[in-house]
């Protein structure tokens, strides 16, 4: 990844790019894991460390954290409340990059990560070497985000959960959601003849 | 929730009537523990119809909630009031997220019978010496008189709660976890409710017409496996002790992660045991109420994680060895 698309990257998140070249980005994450990753790298970072729940551009927000989603035709749905047997139906996997930022969102996470054990750490490797003109903080670790997702899963089905839980899940689902919807709208945009079709 | 209900809509009918009847003769005399019960029956059989609000960090949302239970099926709709309309559906075991906006759904599977308020254990949660449980005062939440029940811990290891009751059902109308100085770290609380109340099946449905939304379905994120672990902490705090072992992959990860599940009966705490990597995070971290703490221990990362005080999960996982 070089420098100019880290700099293209920085100015995204922070609602800065123009239309044409967000637009392009956008279509980039689609098909390219690395850059997915490397946005909502940037979206975890900025968001817990200025305690937002969005960053400047809100309404792409989501298109940045594209998460690991399997776009092959799947599964078709339990039949209840009325799913309609003609529409398309995509499958979410790991979710692993959304599913942490969305934990971030949730929240409204003040994270207290420190690395190495040090808050004041500066960012090491890449990230913080990308652009000097966007205060890039310290970054989230995203296998520490799967613990508490994973906490959350297990301690559940051991029925002694925290009484809030079910909240929490309402914000991972919504915040998944967006985030598989608008990574379904840039596979569409390419491979639109891979889409399931539910029976 | 391993616990399933499956009565007869005949026997939760008499089950809430009597909760109903009885409730208000009791509520002078039912001890703590036996509140704890009438809340956790009432979870699962009441039907309900309301507003709850939400408190945490100086923030607060708004939740429309409408909650039925038909022969021990749950069927839940749930409306964000704020942002963008966010709707749960639930009918059983399948939930329904529907964002308008977006025009979509995502289907997923609540294999547990918790719903929108997770319950609390009941007066045979294995709460040991840890925690003293008793009724406080009467107060009112929401129209109703209710019976503010109080779990305090005996030590700074665990947070404590306070659940206020509805004398009549044992339904708890508010909520709140509570941090060593006393504060309330987050509260959930109905502003308005209606219980057991004639709640129409329309009530339940969808808002919006869905036939043209785009539908997505989600898979489980994680394999596991329950194994034997050689890991335990030579200081685990009071009363905790492990209640599930199993390895597990992370998203995106092909390593399994051994995870060790701990409980004092209430607080729980995840311990995970992967192989150490340059780059892994160490020291404390904070999700809300919930505090995490990251060690290395030879070629081993180790995080504890749990709705704890930041103090237990640093403990435990400095405290974790092969035996």
């Amino acid at each position: 990844m070089n420098d100019a698309i880290r700099m293209q990257i920085s100015a995204f998140v922070d609602g800065e790019l123009p239309d044409n070249e967000a637009d392009l980005l956008l279509r980039r994450m689609g098909q390219d894991a690395e850059l997915r990753h490397r946005v909502a790298e940037y979206l975890a970072i900025g968001r817990t460390l200025r305690g937002e729940t969005s960053v400047p551009g809100v309404d792409r927000i989501h298109e940045r954290v594209a998460a690991a989603i399997d776009d092959k035709p799947l599964d078709v749905p339990n039949e209840t409340g009325g799913t309609p047997s003609t529409t398309a139906v995509r499958p979410l996997i790991g979710l692993a990059v959304a599913a942490t930022v969305a934990l971030v969102a949730i929240f409204g996470l003040q994270q207290t990560l420190s690395v190495n054990g040090t808050d004041s750490q500066p960012l090491e490797g890449a990230v913080a070497e990308i652009d000097d003109g966007y205060t890039v903080p310290k970054p989230m670790d995203d296998q520490l985000r799967q613990y508490y997702l994973s906490h959350g899963e297990t301690a559940t089905e051991n029925g002694a959960n925290g009484i809030n839980s079910r909240f929490v899940v309402l914000r991972l689902n919504e915040e998944q959601l967006e985030e598989s919807v608008v990574e379904d709208d840039s596979v569409s945009t390419d491979d639109a003849d891979d889409l399931a079709t539910q029976p | 929730m391993s616990i399933r209900w499956r009565k007869s809509s005949t026997q939760l009918i008499t089950l809430v009537g009597l909760l109903l009847t009885v409730g208000s003769v009791l509520a002078g005399s039912v001890e703590p523990r036996e509140w704890l019960n009438r809340m956790a029956a009432a979870v699962q059989s009441t039907s309900y119809e309301g507003t709850v609000i939400r408190i945490r960090g100086g923030e607060a949302e708004a939740l429309k909630v409408v909650h039925k239970v038909v022969d021990g099926v749950i069927r839940e709709k749930v409306v964000a009031q704020d942002g963008n309309g966010l709707e749960i559906i639930r009918n059983g075991n399948e939930v329904h997220c529907i964002l308008p906006d977006r025009k979509s759904v995502l289907v997923e599977q609540w294999d547990d019978q918790s719903t929108l308020f997770s319950t609390l254990p009941s007066s045979d949660i294995r709460f040991g010496n840890e925690y003293d449980v008793s009724i406080v005062r009467e107060d009112r939440v929401a129209g109703r008189q209710t019976n503010l029940l109080a779990i305090r811990p005996h030590d700074g290891y665990r947070y404590g709660y306070r659940i206020w009751l509805d004398t009549e059902t044992g339904f708890p109308l508010q909520t709140q976890l509570i941090g060593g100085d006393g504060s309330a770290i987050e509260q959930v609380k109905f502003a308005e409710i209606r219980l057991n109340e004639e709640i129409l099946a329309s009530s339940l449905a969808p808002s919006y017409s869905t036939e043209n939304f785009r539908w997505f379905n989600q898979k489980g994120r994680h394999v596991t496996r329950s194994v034997d672990s050689d890991w335990a902490s030579n200081d685990l705090p009071r009363g905790f002790r492990a209640i599930s072992t199993h390895e597990e992959k992370m998203p995106g990860s092909e390593r399994f992660v051994t995870h060790i599940l701990y409980s004092d009966g209430l607080a729980n705490v995840s311990v995970f045991i992967a192989q150490n990597d340059d780059g892994n995070s160490q020291g404390p971290s904070s999700v809300g109420g919930s505090n995490s703490f990251s060690a290395v221990m030879d070629e081993y990362h180790v995080t504890a994680v749990g709705e704890v005080p930041a103090m237990t999960v640093e403990q435990i996982a400095t405290t974790m060895r092969p035996r």
